[in-house]
């Protein structure tokens, strides 16, 4: 073999032993990208769908993939922006509702709403909530706030990654966040109090 | 800070956020455990608050189909 051959066939191999390595660690984080894909569409089949038009894209652009850098981020970027190419539509700023004031007032709200009258464990108040309530709360949030809490408080990514797959300012992350996680709170705030 | 009264709750509530998602300076959060060390209202809402942050991750939770992973496995690249 000459002298060129040998080292394209060098080159073919360790590409082939980079792209493996690339595709094995990117399918160990398949749950955690299916757990956002899930409830950032409405159903399991979409959800499906999306997730493995990610890894399709993913694996024909590993080669853009920049080793070292968070590969995590990178998947969720992908899978946020495929979400947005397959016809999410650009929502318009909705009406936004007043908040309530307090970060305090779903447990004030929960606490009060108690039937027996003791002062309970706050363990025990988070109790009073529902799944399919928090399901249908999250499902109700505005797109753009919903992205910013699921990838922070299901996908647990920084404020910093955040920005960076979503492709916005730190300071809007923050400010979504808040908002998200204030009217997630108020939702389940009001379906509480309407079931006790 | 104005100069009016100032509610160290009301400051511990605004810091509530900030602490559970650790972007607080160390000043910060030595501020927030000393208020709390001493504060059994602001204590049970922190306490409260990591419980709903647990909560919500649980109920919003639902694990990846099995088949869904074979199917991704299969769009890998044949060596």
């Amino acid at each position: 073999m000459s002298d060129a051959s040998e080292s394209s066939a060098r080159q073919l191999a360790t590409d082939a032993r980079d792209r493996v390595r690339f595709e094995e660690e990117a399918l160990d984080l398949s749950d955690q990208v299916y757990g956002v894909a899930r409830r950032l569409v409405g159903s399991r089949e979409e959800a499906e769908d999306l997730v493995q038009e990610t890894y399709a894209r993913a694996f024909r652009s590993w080669r853009s993939f920049q080793p070292g850098t968070n590969l995590r981020a990178w998947l969720f970027r992908i899978l946020t922006n495929l979400n947005i190419d397959r016809g999410r539509k650009v929502q318009r700023t909705p009406d936004l509702q007043p908040l309530e004031e307090s970060d305090y007032f779903l447990y004030n709200k929960l606490e009060e709403s108690g039937t027996d009258g003791a002062p309970p464990d706050e363990r025990r108040v988070v109790e009073r909530l529902s799944q399919n309530d928090a399901v249908t709360a999250l499902a109700d949030l505005p797109h753009d706030f919903r992205d910013v809490v699921l990838l922070v408080d299901l996908a647990d990514f920084t404020y910093s990654d955040a920005a960076q797959i979503l492709d916005i300012p730190i300071g809007t992350v923050m400010s979504r966040l808040h908002r998200g996680r204030r009217m997630l709170k108020g939702a389940l705030a009001t379906s509480a109090a309407d079931e006790s | 800070m104005s100069g009016f009264a100032f509610d160290p709750c009301d400051k511990c509530e605004q810091m509530m956020q900030p602490y559970m998602d650790r972007v607080l300076t160390d000043a910060e959060i030595q501020e927030a455990e000393e208020h709390l060390a001493g504060c059994e209202y602001c204590r049970k809402r922190y306490r409260f608050e990591e419980e709903f942050r647990t909560f919500v991750r649980q109920a919003v939770s639902e694990p990846m189909p099995p088949e869904l992973k074979e199917r991704l496995r299969s769009l890998r690249t044949p060596l």
